[in-house]
């Protein structure tokens, strides 16, 4: 009971009112203005989340798309490149072909030309070695030959030199 | 009245200083005594009020460093209330919240010099603990309804015989008294630690030790038995409040069900 000596029934009245105005105030003038702000703020703040989220998907997508196009870019690229030089190996084989017909043709016409500067060679050859021929023979027998007899000399030393 | 014992282990104050000025003795000075605390709890109101109405007369959405001081508490409380009771702890953040900042600040008035803390009387905490019984009773038939707060009172689960009247009958008057105990020992609880504080600082205040002060080891013993009284307060009061609002969620789900 000696505790309850400690109670006063004016000052317990007194401080429920002092601590329900203060309650009343705050509840006003300060939690609600306060817990408002800060749902705003969070609000916000979620919705900046949520835009950066979707920024980010946006973001992921672009990515994607970009990688896509740089495969199928690739891709073309490598159809091209191999198009191009199948293009390129049937120039060549075709070049390579033409050169071959125009270096034998050169050829036969190089073989062409040997024979006939050859033969032509030989004609030349042959008379001056019929010039020579009669000359020598003329200083070697001092004596003048028929035609005929020339002739028959000449023949028979080309066909010596032929068979030579 | 009772308080004259308390005087003497008190250290003296505004208050008590106005009255011996007055005379102790004399109608005016004698009434100054009585109101102390409340005299106080009027200053601590007074603080209270006036930081809010700084910090939220005009409140922007990028705040100044008082505004961002109160915003840090709020939330904070905030934070702490709705962590227990669940999104509709938003609805009882105001009160726990103001309970919590004015019990802390009365707490830590008693370390100022020339002030002192009112929560070291019963009758201020007792006055607080009232409060928060009635709201939470009230509450309480809010959410149930008469009768169903009545059914909640008798406890679950019933049963046949005896268990259909006997024991929800002795469930309803122990539920009765421990209701009732509730405000008592929330408020002789806080009353006590708080008043032990005072009376160590009091004690304390002339001695020392290899000329360090003892009040300098007390005072910050008695900061942090301040912060940890307001935070049991708050604490037990938002719990008394969960116990009520866990119930209605479970006795909607037995109906459900």
């Amino acid at each position: 009971m000696d505790l309850l000596k400690l109670l006063s029934t004016n000052e317990i009245i007194a401080q429920v009112l002092g601590f329900l105005i203060l309650l009343a105030l705050l509840r006003v003038f300060a939690w609600k203005r306060i817990l408002g702000l800060l749902d705003k703020r969070k609000e916000r703040i979620a919705l900046e989340f949520k835009r950066i989220e979707e920024a980010k998907a946006d973001i992921e997508r672009l990515r994607l798309e970009y990688d896509k196009k740089l495969a199928s870019i690739d891709e073309a690229a490598k159809l091209k490149i191999d198009a191009a030089l199948n293009e390129a190996r049937a120039i060549l084989e075709e070049s390579r072909k033409n050169g071959y017909i125009q270096a034998q043709g050169i050829i036969d016409n190089a073989k062409q030309s040997v024979k006939y500067e050859l033969a032509k060679a030989k004609d030349e050859l042959k008379n001056e070695i019929i010039d020579l021929t009669l000359k020598a023979t003329e200083n070697l027998i001092q004596e003048k030959l028929t035609e005929e007899g020339d002739r028959r000399l000449v023949k028979d030393f080309l066909e010596g030199v032929d068979k030579l | 009245m009772a308080q004259t014992q308390q005087v003497q282990h008190e250290l003296p104050n505004l208050v008590s200083l106005l009255a011996d000025k007055i005379g102790r003795f004399t109608h005016l000075g004698e009434q100054i005594y009585l109101w102390e605390n409340v005299i106080f709890s009027l200053i601590i109101v007074l603080i209270i009020s006036l930081v809010a109405f700084l910090a939220c007369r005009k409140p922007k959405m990028i705040p100044d460093r008082l505004q961002n001081a109160v915003e840090a508490v709020a939330g904070g409380l905030d934070d702490f209330i709705c962590g227990i009771l669940g999104a509709q702890g938003r609805k009882y953040t105001p009160f726990i919240g103001t309970l919590f900042i004015y019990i802390l600040l009365m707490n830590l008035c008693g370390i100022i010099p020339f002030m002192k803390s009112p929560t070291s009387s019963w009758s201020t905490t007792l006055g607080l603990a009232l409060c928060v019984f009635i709201y939470v009773q009230y509450t309480a038939l809010r959410e149930f309804g008469l009768w169903g707060y009545l059914d909640h009172m008798m406890g679950r689960p019933r049963g046949i015989l005896a268990f259909s009247v006997f024991i929800p009958v002795m469930m309803f008057i122990l539920h009765i008294v421990s209701e009732l105990v509730r405000p008592i020992s929330l408020s002789l609880r806080l009353r006590s630690n708080i008043w032990g504080d005072d009376l160590l600082l009091s004690v304390l205040s002339g001695m020392g030790a290899g000329g360090v002060p003892l009040l300098v080891f007390s005072t910050l013993l008695a900061i942090l038995a301040a912060l940890v009284q307001a935070v049991v307060f708050s604490l037990l009061t938002t719990i008394y409040f969960a116990l009520v609002l866990t119930h209605e969620e479970e006795d909607k789900e037995t109906r459900a069900n």
